[in-house]
């Protein structure tokens, strides 16, 4: 108990009343998939870990916008989550450090330590030409892939947290051409035979929340309380992408606040309308929700203010492998992939499409409807549309205007 | 050239990647060089997509800046079709969304990324805690709980690990040497200011938070905002989601004109030799940003300008695109060096070795230049402008506000602020009058709102053409410019702020804002160059 007094004693000393921080496990805990009822233990192992010794990270980066360390500092309760944090002890971030060879010698001294440590890792790994390192060269010669190369096959490299969709897959550096050779952590690993266990948290960018829900799980949650059980924990409990299954097991579309609206048939087609207005399904504009895995409707955005959709926006389907590929023209509800015969890009590939909804018509292509259908969702959106038709703007907001009326809607 | 003695490799605390070598010679900085070390790419990856796709993708270009990046984009797209109007509800939503970004930047930057080169935390613990709130009484500086956060510092240097400060001396043990770590900083700034220094360190932590709160609350989350969709915006206010903005930018807004502006004014008499190096190149641009209803750059609350040494700092002129040019000869492009930025396209390199040539390539930063000069972006050059643009009509509360500050630390001639501690103040004192702006744009929405016949978003054909969006992010200008063709981006090109301040040389060897502004910086140990890193960090590059 007396262990736990000095927990909370240091809580308060950082403004943090004891109400403040149960909440806080509390929605940890709903982000993990646990029930209220391990509240209570959440909390006594954050408070027995954090006065137990703290396990060393580092923060490296490779291909990045620093967005995924900007979202960190977002995090919900600051001053909690900086002490979950400081579960870890940040021993080298290029965004709080001295410069130079000072920053260089205290991320050696991690990895040429003797005690495990964990490396959170944001943007993309960029190989360039012939793992030429594309990018980032040191002066002393050796590059970002050097840097990555000797943290991760230190013995005491525990686990990789590959923060972001840049460090997942490669995220948008990666989308094609690929000028710089982008991928992701789990792949480059595999390919320079690195064997150490990878957590990918999918999304651009990755929200602090997932990210603390992660770092609770490996160390606090292991069968016997080490480090190594919790992160065998975490591994077990990790999708076909390396993604922890409870944060990346349902769809955008499934627990979206607008889904009334769009089993109603109930649509916004041109944004500052009075279907917005009304917060109407955002579909028609391009929404990828229905095939995004992710919980943002749930979790939320910068201390829960709001999220994409509910901003009147729609998801860009951030959290999919090779997001800017697969789902641009992200203000249309379909890819056109072919090549230009003449023009000034001709020869080119013309990847993503050119539609926008508005004047151009918005048309659902098999390929989505029948997605639409495995995911047991939109049957009347599918069967409204049709195989491969396509309506006009016009003709598809008539539609759904009389079908609304034969239903006894508003309006 | 002489061999650089001095490398700082990587530059930490700052968004980017970047280094920078430079030759010292008795206690002088004599030349310099900036390495830009991260390629990015997003030109090429743009190519064959959908035209408002850019805003989603370009946003990816800064973490810290995206909301501005977007805008620019869609802004470009814009222009692509001459008959477009941006409606009137979406320009003030999106003043009011780059409003917020503005106080997160440069909250974050001030505190997270550059207070750290003021403020020795090592010596806050020897402040006595009734002579700190004194302190911070006698010079009107807002308090907080000075012994809770001297009590939690005590708490990480008895652990043996003092987290997110650790080795912010320099390789100095603070602990075992408090003397020598001291004099990096000024030895006579009393612990007090430093614990007063230290404790806002932590609620600016939190501030940029606040204001980033707001962006979220109109952008659906930050980083990445969904919002500034070409045609307008798709957020629609609701009297109560405003309610939430006004009520964050009020606490935001009391915190910048509390703290931050009476702290900044209250350390800087013990860095006034930070006025005296730094200058740099002396020509500034400024993009202008929030737009009046008239749209015009120069009728922007902060007006679109450019003023050059050669002509004398009082003279501004309007800036046009195209007078942009980039060279590439000290950067690993393959393209044709010179080339107007409207024309130019990004080649991708191949068969360099890329290694830090000081004599040749060096940089994956082009050497953007305006009539062929290197000029300087940012809070600085924007302040400037609007203090000599006497035309503007916010020329009047710029002066005001840079004057009172100038009063404060007893100096007249505003030409001082061309410095590092005078980079420094001057994005302070525009955090604090775009605070103030942010507030009336929320009324002025409300106005809006009440007429009942407000707009945020118009259709557009950006299908054939070409057109430009120039913006100011919080670290300085951007200009998006995109070319169409059937509904595809045939080319994309931008200007960043880090371009503009972290160029290399020009093909005729002119050094870039940065580089030229390290020349003349006293540096006490080359092995700890902490001035260096100040001249840098002044830039928020």
């Amino acid at each position: 108990m007396g262990s736990e007094m000095t927990f909370y004693e240091n809580l308060s000393q950082r403004g943090v009343s004891r109400r403040d921080f149960l909440k806080f496990c509390g929605s940890t805990a709903a982000v993990l998939g646990l029930s209220s009822t391990f509240v209570p233990t959440l909390a006594s192992k954050i408070a027995g870990a954090a006065e137990s010794g703290l396990t060393p990270a580092i923060w490296l980066s490779g291909g990045k916008c620093t967005g995924c360390l900007e979202s960190t500092l977002q995090a919900t309760y600051p001053n909690v989550a900086d002490i979950v944090l400081d579960l870890l002890t940040l021993k080298y971030s290029a965004a709080s450090m001295a410069t130079g060879k000072y920053a260089l010698d205290a991320k050696k001294k991690v990895y040429q330590g003797n005690k495990p440590f964990i490396m959170i890792y944001e943007g993309a790994i960029m190989e360039g030409e012939n793992g030429s390192g594309y990018t980032m060269i040191n002066a002393d010669g050796t590059n970002s892939l050097d840097d990555l190369e000797a943290a991760a096959s230190s013995d005491q490299c525990a686990a990789i947290i590959a923060m972001g969709q840049c460090a997942v897959d490669g995220g948008w550096v990666r989308a094609f051409p690929n000028p710089s050779g982008a991928t992701g952590m789990s792949e480059y690993l595999s390919r320079r035979g690195i064997d150490v266990p990878v957590v990918n948290l999918a999304g651009c960018p990755a929200s602090p929340e997932e990210l603390t829900a992660v770092v609770v799980q490996a160390l606090l949650l292991g069968s016997d309380g080490t480090l190594e059980s919790g992160i065998a924990a975490v591994a077990a409990d990790l999708d076909r992408l390396g993604r922890p299954k409870y944060l990346y097991n349902a769809t955008i579309h499934d627990s979206c606040p607008r889904r009334g609206h769009f089993e109603n048939g109930e649509f916004v087609y041109r944004y500052g309308s009075e279907e917005e207005a009304k917060n109407f399904c955002v579909y028609p504009m391009g929404c990828k929700g229905p095939q995004t895995y992710r919980r943002c409707p749930m979790i939320r955005w910068n201390d829960s203010q709001s999220w994409c959709v509910e901003s009147g926006g729609v998801c860009i389907g951030c959290a999919t492998w090779n997001w800017v590929d697969n789902n641009a023209p992200f203000a249309g509800r379909h890819r056109r992939v072919g090549a230009a015969s003449s023009g000034p890009l001709a020869g080119w590939p013309l990847h993503g499409g050119g539609l926008h909804p508005i004047g151009t018509g918005a048309a659902l292509t098999g390929v989505v409807a029948a997605a639409l259908v495995a995911h047991g969702l939109g049957m009347k959106a599918a069967k409204r549309i049709g195989k491969n038709a396509t309506l006009k703007t016009e003709e598809m907001k008539e539609y759904d205007a009389k079908r609304l009326k034969k239903q006894g809607g508003a309006n | 050239m002489a061999t650089p003695n001095i490398t700082m490799d990587p530059i930490t605390r700052i968004e980017g990647q970047l280094a920078v070598q430079a030759v010292a010679e008795n206690g002088v900085i004599t030349d310099a060089w900036a390495v830009s070390k991260l390629f990015r790419g997003i030109e090429v990856v743009l190519k064959g997509r959908a035209p408002e796709d850019a805003f989603y993708v370009t946003q990816r270009m800064c973490g810290v800046c995206p909301t501005s990046h977007g805008h620019a984009s869609s802004m470009a797209t814009e222009a692509v079709d001459p008959s477009f109007e941006l409606p009137n509800g979406a320009r003030i939503v999106r003043n009011i969304l780059e409003g917020a970004e503005w106080l997160h930047s440069h909250i974050f930057h001030f505190y997270a990324l550059a207070a750290l080169d003021y403020v020795n935390p090592a010596k806050a613990l020897q402040a006595n805690i009734a002579d700190t709130y004194a302190l911070a009484m006698e010079q009107g500086i807002g308090t907080a709980d000075f012994g809770a956060v001297q009590a939690r510092l005590a708490k990480l240097v008895e652990g043996g690990d003092l987290s997110i400060f650790t080795n912010g001396w320099w390789g100095i043990d603070p602990v075992a040497n408090p003397e020598e770590a001291d004099e990096l900083y000024n030895p006579d700034i009393p612990a007090e200011l430093h614990l007063i220094g230290v404790s806002q360190y932590l609620q600016g932590l939190e501030m940029q938070a606040v204001a980033a709160q707001i962006i979220s609350i109109i952008g659906g989350k930050f980083p990445m905002p969904m919002t500034s969709v070409a045609g307008g915006t798709a957020w629609m206010p609701r009297a109560d989601k405003l309610d939430d903005c006004l009520f964050r930018l009020k606490e935001v807004t009391a915190f910048v004109d509390n703290h931050m502006i009476p702290f900044t004014l209250a350390i800087a008499p013990y860095y006034l030799n930070e006025l005296t190096y730094g200058q740099g190149v002396k020509n500034f641009l400024s993009w202008g940003a929030f737009d009046r209803s008239t749209r015009r750059i120069e009728d922007r609350y902060l007006p679109g300008g450019f003023i050059k040494a050669a002509d004398g700092l009082t003279n501004v002129n309007r800036p046009m695109v195209e007078h942009v040019t980039e060279d590439v000869s000290r950067s690993w492009y393959d393209q044709e060096s010179g080339q107007r930025f409207t024309e130019s396209e990004t080649t991708i390199v191949t068969g360099s070795d890329f290694s830090q040539d000081l004599d040749g390539q060096y940089s994956w930063g082009k050497a953007p230049r305006y009539q062929r000069d290197p000029m300087e972006a940012g809070p600085l050059a924007r302040v400037i402008v609007a203090y000599m643009d006497q035309a503007s009509a916010s020329n009047a509360t710029v002066r005001e506000a840079v004057d009172g500050a100038l009063a404060v630390l007893g100096l007249d001639d505003p030409t001082i602020l061309v410095s590092t501690l005078g980079r420094v103040a001057a994005r302070n004192i525009e955090t604090a009058v775009a605070a103030k702006w942010a507030a009336e744009w929320v009324d002025e929405l409300v106005v809006e709102l009440r007429t009942g016949r407000a707009e945020f978003w118009a259709p557009y054909n950006s299908s054939n053409g070409e057109g430009t969006g120039t913006w100011e992010a919080p670290r300085g200008g951007l200009a998006h410019h995109i070319k169409t063709s059937n509904g595809r981006i045939t080319d994309y090109q931008l200007v960043t702020p880090s371009t503009w301040i972290l160029s290399p040389r020009s093909d005729d060897g002119v050094r870039g804002p940065l580089e030229e502004a390290l020349v003349g910086t006293p540096i006490r140990d080359i092995e700890k160059p902490i001035e260096a890193a100040r001249v840098v960090r002044s830039f928020d590059p």
